[in-house]
C-alpha cells in the first residue's frame, strides 16, 4: 500500500491507499492507524482502499478545529466527497473508535454511504454491561481485554508508526489516545443512539467473542437501532477481529459487500 | 515572610493494612471504608485547629479541594472557608484553590469567592487550580483535552465579573452568558490570586505575567523541589521580573515539639500515615492529553537533576510509608524537632528556595488533634515570630491587606477603574 499525504481543504491527512475497484473507506480504532496491515492489504485485491487516520493521531492534523461530532463527520465527509462523488457513494468499514465515525457517518450523510460495516464500534452505553475504562486500566490489563490470545498477538500487532511521526512510539501512542479521548472521555457516547435510526445503509455488526473492550452484547444494542443491519460474533478473538481472526473477518466482509 | 496553616484533611482511620490490598486511594476507594460521623468529628477538629492558628499569628489558613479520597476530605473549600470566615479575625482565607473547570457555570466561583471576601471583611486569597488529573479527569470527567481551555476560560470570566463595572456578555465555548453582573463584588479592590503548578512553564508564564502567586505545592521536600523551584527564579530572571520571594509558595510539613526525641515519639506513625496511603491507582495519575509536550519534557529534565540528592528508590520508599523518621527529615519530607531546629531549617529553607510564603503542614495523616494544637502552638509563639524579618525588604503583593473601616463605600469596582483611569 502506499502512504498519501494530502491537504484536504486545510487540514493534512495521512492514508494508506491502494487497490483498484469500488471505492472502501477503513476508519481505524482508537489506539492507532494499522498501517499496510495483512487485512488492509488483502482488501485491495478487488477494492480501492482509502483508510485515513484520524484528525490527531499520527501526521494527520485538524485535530485543534474540532468540537464536537459534527464536525468530525463534516471532515469525513470531504475526505470522502470526491470518491462518492465518482461512484455515487462508498463503503464504509469503520473499527472501534472508527466504528463509531463511521456510523455518524453514515446517520449525518446517508447519501454518502452505500454499505455500512461496523466492527467492535463504540458509541453507545448499556448501564447493564458497562465498558472498562481504557484509559484507565494498565496496559497488562487492556492487553488482556483487547485480545483474546493476549501472548500471540500483543507482539505482532501492525501499526502506522513511522520514524519522524513522533519522538518515539510511546509518544505517537500518548498522542493518539489523547486524540481518542476527544470523543471517549468519560464514556463513549456522544449521543449516536439518537441517530442510528437515520442510517440508511444496510450494515454489517461484527463483534470478537472475546472482546472485553466492547462486549458483544453491544452488536445487539446496535442491532436494534439500526434499521437495516445484521450482527456477526466471530469466535477465538477479541477487540481486533480483523488481525486475531483475518480470514473469517475477510470472509464476512467480501461476502457481505459483494 | 508570611506563614500560612494548612493540612490536607486526611480521614485518619483507613485500616493498617490499607496499602496492601493495593487499593487507590483516591476515585475508587470502597466508601465503606469511612464512616460519616468520623468525617463529622475530623472536620470540626480542622476548624478548631484553624481558628487556633489564626489566634496564634498565622498569616492565612489554606483550604484546597479534592474528590473522592481519604486523602483530603474537602470536597469545597468555599464550604469550609465561610465556616472559618465567621470564626476567624485576621488570618487570610487562603482558599488554594477552586478548579475552575469544575464549576458550571464558572460564575459560581466569581459570587462565592467575592460573597467570602465580604463576609470576612476582605480577607480572602482566591486561588485557581486545574485540579489533579484524579479530581478534574476521573471524578469530575472533564475531557483531558479541554481541561486547560475550560480553566482559562473561567478564569476570564471570573476575573472580569470582579472587575467590570457595567453589566457584560460572555461568548465563550463552553460557557454563554448573556448577562455578566456580578453581586455582590470583593471586597477587595482586586483579591490576591494564586496558582499552584507542578513545574510546567505555561503555568509560570500564567503566574507572571498575571502577577499571581505562584504554588509550588508538592510534599515531596526541598530535594524534589529544589532544580523545579531554582528554576522558576531563573526563569523570572530571564523574564526580567523582580524576584520578589513573595511571588512563591511552598508546602511543608512541620513536625514541631520541645525536643527532637519528643517530635519523633509524637509524630512518626502519622507521618508514616500520611506517606503510605496516598497510593493512586496509576492508570489514575495522568492521562495521554492531560499533560502539554513542552511540559513533560521540562519536568522529566528537572526528575533527572533530582534523582542526584534523592534516589527514585528513595522517592519510591518514602511513597509506601518505609522511610525511618529522621530519614524523611534529612530529604526535607518534613522538618522535625524542637522550635529552634524547625526555626533554623525553616529559615534556611525559605533562604535556600526563596520563598516569601510557607504554607506549612501542621497536622498530617492520623495525627491526635493534641499534638497538632501544640504543634500549632509552638510555631505560633516560638517560631512565625522569629521568622518575621525575613524578606521585609520586599512588598507582598499576594496576601490581602486588611481594608479600613468605612472605605467599603468607595472600593466599589467601579470606582477603583474610574481611578485608575484617572491615574492612566
Amino acid at each position: 500500500m502506499q502512504i498519501v499525504l494530502e491537504t484536504i481543504g486545510t487540514t493534512p491527512v495521512r492514508s494508506w491507499t491502494g487497490g483498484q475497484g469500488a471505492p472502501l473507506f477503513y476508519l481505524h480504532g482508537f489506539e492507532q492507524h494499522p498501517g499496510a496491515a495483512s487485512f488492509l492489504r488483502r482488501l485491495t485485491e478487488d477494492r480501492a482502499v482509502r483508510a485515513p487516520e484520524h484528525p490527531g493521531f499520527g501526521r494527520s492534523g485538524g485535530f485543534e478545529a474540532l468540537v464536537d461530532i459534527s464536525d468530525l463527520v463534516l471532515h469525513y465527509r470531504a475526505v470522502i466527497e470526491a470518491a462518492a462523488a465518482q461512484h455515487g457513494s462508498v463503503d464504509l468499514v469503520g473499527h472501534s473508535l472508527g466504528g463509531m465515525f463511521a456510523a455518524e457517518i453514515a446517520a449525518f450523510c446517508p447519501d454518502l454511504v452505500r454499505k455500512l460495516v461496523l466492527v467492535a464500534p463504540y458509541g453507545l452505553w448499556l448501564d447493564e454491561a458497562p465498558l472498562p475504562d481504557p484509559f484507565a486500566i494498565t496496559l497488562p490489563e487492556l492487553t488482556k481485554a483487547k485480545w483474546s490470545d493476549p501472548e500471540a498477538w500483543t507482539a505482532r500487532e501492525p501499526n502506522g508508526f513511522a520514524a519522524g511521526d513522533a519522538p518515539s512510539y510511546d509518544a505517537y501512542r500518548q498522542q493518539n489516545l489523547g486524540a481518542a479521548t476527544k470523543y471517549m472521555w468519560p464514556i463513549p457516547d456522544r449521543g449516536l443512539a439518537r441517530r442510528l435510526p437515520r442510517v440508511r445503509a444496510q450494515t454489517l455488526i461484527i463483534y470478537g467473542a472475546d472482546d472485553r473492550l466492547v462486549p458483544p452484547v453491544y452488536a445487539d444494542a446496535f442491532s436494534r437501532l439500526l434499521p437495516n443491519a445484521r450482527s456477526v460474533i466471530l469466535p477465538r478473538c477479541g477487540h481486533l477481529p480483523m488481525i486475531e481472526a483475518e480470514d473469517a473477518f475477510l470472509a464476512e466482509v467480501r461476502s457481505f459487500l459483494g | 515572610m508570611k506563614v500560612h496553616w494548612f493540612a490536607e484533611a486526611s480521614y485518619p482511620h483507613l485500616p493498617p493494612n490499607f496499602r496492601e490490598t493495593g487499593l487507590s486511594s483516591w476515585v475508587t476507594t470502597p466508601a465503606h471504608l469511612h464512616d460519616p460521623y468520623e468525617v463529622g468529628e475530623m472536620c470540626r477538629m480542622f476548624i478548631r485547629l484553624m481558628q487556633q492558628a489564626d489566634r496564634e499569628g498565622f498569616d492565612g489558613l489554606a483550604v484546597n479541594e479534592h474528590h473522592q479520597t481519604p486523602f483530603a476530605v474537602t470536597p469545597s473549600p468555599n464550604l469550609l472557608a465561610a465556616t472559618l470566615a465567621t470564626t476567624t479575625e485576621k488570618a487570610a482565607l487562603l482558599i488554594i484553590g477552586d478548579s475552575l473547570a469544575l464549576y458550571n457555570p464558572p460564575m459560581r466561583v466569581a459570587e462565592e469567592m467575592a460573597w467570602l471576601d465580604c463576609l470576612s471583611n476582605g480577607r480572602v486569597i482566591a486561588g485557581f487550580v486545574f485540579g489533579t488529573p484524579m479530581d478534574s479527569l476521573y471524578c469530575y470527567g472533564v475531557p483531558p483535552l479541554e481541561l486547560r481551555e475550560r480553566f482559562h476560560e473561567a478564569r476570564d470570566l471570573i476575573t472580569r465579573a470582579w472587575s467590570e463595572p457595567e453589566p457584560f456578555a460572555f461568548n465563550g465555548k463552553y460557557t454563554k452568558l448573556r448577562y455578566v453582573n456580578l453581586w455582590p463584588r470583593p471586597l477587595q479592590p482586586r483579591m490576591p490570586m494564586w496558582v499552584p503548578g507542578s513545574g510546567s512553564v505555561e503555568t509560570w508564564d500564567l503566574a507572571l505575567d498575571n502577577d499571581y502567586c505562584y504554588g509550588h505545592l508538592s510534599f515531596s521536600g526541598l530535594h524534589s523541589a529544589k532544580p523545579l523551584v531554582d528554576a522558576f527564579w531563573d526563569y523570572v530572571d530571564e523574564k526580567g521580573i523582580e524576584a520578589n520571594p513573595y511571588r512563591m509558595a511552598f508546602t511543608q510539613l512541620i513536625c514541631c515539639a520541645e525536643t527532637d526525641a519528643e517530635a519523633e515519639a509524637k509524630y512518626a506513625e502519622a507521618v508514616k500515615y500520611f506517606y503510605r496511603n496516598r497510593y493512586v491507582h496509576p492508570g489514575f495519575e495522568s492521562v495521554p492529553g492531560y499533560r502539554t509536550a513542552k511540559s513533560m519534557q521540562s519536568m522529566a529534565q528537572h526528575a533527572q537533576q533530582t534523582t542526584s540528592k534523592l534516589s527514585p528508590e528513595d522517592k519510591a520508599r518514602a511513597g509506601r510509608g518505609e522511610m525511618g523518621f529522621w530519614e524523611y527529615d534529612k530529604h526535607g519530607f518534613i522538618v522535625a524537632g524542637s522550635p529552634e531546629t524547625v526555626r533554623q531549617r525553616l529559615e534556611e529553607l525559605a533562604k535556600d528556595l526563596k520563598i516569601g510564603q510557607l504554607i506549612g503542614c501542621l497536622h498530617m495523616g492520623n495525627l491526635a488533634e493534641e499534638v497538632a494544637v501544640e504543634n500549632t502552638h509552638l510555631l505560633g509563639t516560638r517560631v512565625i515570630p522569629k521568622l518575621k524579618h525575613l524578606w521585609t525588604e520586599f512588598e507582598d503583593r499576594w496576601t490581602p491587606t486588611p481594608p479600613a473601616r468605612g472605605v467599603r463605600a468607595s472600593a466599589t469596582p467601579a470606582l477603583v477603574r474610574n481611578r485608575e483611569l484617572a491615574r492612566a
